[in-house]
């Protein structure tokens, strides 16, 4: 087996927080006289996961299980804490809506920034530029501003440009929550099931079962920032249920 | 008209990324902060013209002052403490405004402060073009000299860019020092010699020179673009360092807190 293009070991992730907030010079100065007032939240407890290239990862878990701070980590926008040792080989990027389309430019211009954003060359750009409107939909309105796009639109958009990203590692964070119509739901889960990205290391954050079920080759479930199961998803998922079903009663309980 | 002019020459270069992004990043900053108004760019040029306006009123009708020349010595002081002005404000917080790429992307945080400056810059350059077309029909006497302009330029660059870089590091941690700056932009205003001749300095503080290395830059875009002097290159080349050192400070500060963006915003 060739060495994992993504390997993390004993990675830890913990932010201190305050419970006032802590960015005025005042609020600095008063907190270098007084201690005690923050506190330690262990978003990831030593995890360790190797990835091999082109694999399909799932990352299931509840709301604030530490999913995105593992993609953050992945990303490198955030550094784990000490000892823990994690090493990514290839350029990473995070297939978002967010990465922001700007209102007064056109959907051209906009694909230009967005995908010079993503590592495409402009060179590149010009030669996906058809592909990437087709896909989309949008080839009668390659010239209209976006802040006339719907926002079904404007998510057919981003997706587009960042399935033609150029990038060794895709994460995917929480991506389909019923973007566009039913046709173009079925072409973006086409994308999977066609491999267009084939040869990507793809980690894919979402709670959309049948897209997991159908593409991950292995799936991992977090839980309060600690790893608890990772293998194939039926295993995984059936662990996965357990929990939502233990924490649901849980909270019943305290009620 | 700027995308035009620069296109061919960015075509003609090698595929480059990381050029191409920043010119991205940097012209489309650029290009919303006037496309909202009716006139456009020309607001980049109107806005100092009119600040410029009313301190010549005041400081030659309402207090007499013997600098020669003093309309170009005024105005071309302006326009570099503008930029200064401009570019070291509108980085500080460049880390939060540009969160969304931190969080999609791997994009160097030096970036994103590289892109903040040079947004500031192609106003600059802008303005300057028109500063000097005016000088150069109305002016007093145009010289060679005018040569060391794109070096005092770049000088003036790499502060803004070492500046705008410590402050958007110390943005995470204390977010107040938006204000903090805002004064201190205003009190560099009346202590550098932008409204006075460079004598006052020279005679009373010549220690400023060694303190802000806008004081040097200022006193010698004068010699070349108002007297058709030589600059003084002792001066010159002590700011040039200075900036190089404030630039390198900056990169490396900014790859120290590279990892805290995420956390502290």
């Amino acid at each position: 087996m060739s060495s994992p293009i993504i390997s993390l070991q004993h990675v830890s992730k913990t932010y201190r927080v305050s419970d006032r907030p802590l960015d005025s010079i005042r609020s600095v100065v008063f907190q270098m006289f007084t201690s005690g007032n923050m506190r330690e939240i262990h978003a990831l407890q030593d995890i360790n996961i190797d990835i091999q290239r082109g694999e399909f990862i799932g990352l299931i878990g509840h709301n604030g299980s530490g999913k995105s701070t593992l993609l953050s980590l992945i990303l490198g926008a955030l550094r784990p804490d000490k000892g823990g040792e994690l090493s990514v080989k290839g350029n990473v990027m995070m297939l978002s809506l967010g990465l922001g389309f700007d209102n007064h430019l056109t959907a051209r211009e906009n694909i230009y920034i967005n995908g010079s954003l993503l590592g495409l060359s402009l060179k590149r750009i010009g030669q996906k530029f058809d592909e990437i409107i087709d896909f989309a939909e949008l080839e009668d309105f390659v010239d209209t501003k976006v802040k006339f796009f719907s926002k079904g639109m404007r998510m057919r958009l981003a997706f587009a440009v960042g399935i033609h990203a150029e990038t060794d590692i895709l994460l995917i964070d929480e991506f389909f929550g019923g973007v566009g119509d039913q046709n173009f739901k079925e072409k973006s889960e086409a994308v999977f099931k066609d491999r267009l990205l084939e040869g990507k290391t793809i980690i894919f954050a979402s709670h959309a079962m049948p897209i997991l079920e159908q593409n991950a080759d292995r799936v991992f479930l977090l839980n309060q920032g600690e790893l608890i199961a990772g293998g194939p998803f039926e295993e995984v998922h059936e662990k996965y249920r357990e929990l939502m079903k233990a924490r649901r009663e849980g909270r019943m309980g305290k009620k | 008209m700027l995308n035009n002019l620069l296109k061919p020459i960015l075509e003609s270069l090698p595929e480059n990324n990381w050029l191409e992004r920043l010119w991205m990043v940097s012209k489309v900053d650029f290009w919303k902060r006037y496309y909202n108004n009716k006139l456009g760019i020309v607001w980049a040029f109107l806005n100092p013209l009119l600040h410029f306006l009313i301190y010549y009123f005041f400081f030659t009708v309402v207090y007499q002052n013997k600098v020669e020349g003093f309309a170009f010595y005024l105005f071309s002081g302006m326009l570099f403490w503008q930029f200064f002005s401009e570019g070291t404000s509108q980085g500080i917080s460049i880390y939060h405004t540009k969160i969304h790429l931190i969080q999609s992307i791997q994009i160097h945080k030096f970036d994103l402060n590289l892109a903040s400056c040079l947004t500031a810059f192609y106003a600059f350059i802008f303005n300057f073009c028109v500063f000097l077309l005016i000088q150069m029909l109305f002016g007093p006497d145009f010289s060679w000299y005018i040569l060391y302009l794109p070096l005092l330029m770049l000088n003036v660059f790499l502060i803004v860019l070492g500046v705008g870089s410590l402050l958007s590091a110390l943005y995470l941690y204390v977010k107040d020092i938006t204000h903090f700056w805002s004064i201190i932009i205003r009190a560099g205003f009346f202590t550098h010699p932008i409204l006075f001749p460079k004598e006052l300095i020279l005679e009373h503080a010549p220690i400023a020179i060694y303190i802000s290395p806008l004081v040097g830059i200022l006193i010698n875009l004068r010699e070349v673009v108002v007297y058709a002097k030589p600059p003084d290159l002792g001066i010159m080349a002590f700011d040039l360092i200075y900036g190089i050192i404030l630039a390198a400070i900056g990169y490396f500060v900014s790859q120290k807190v590279s990892y805290k963006v995420l956390e502290k915003l």
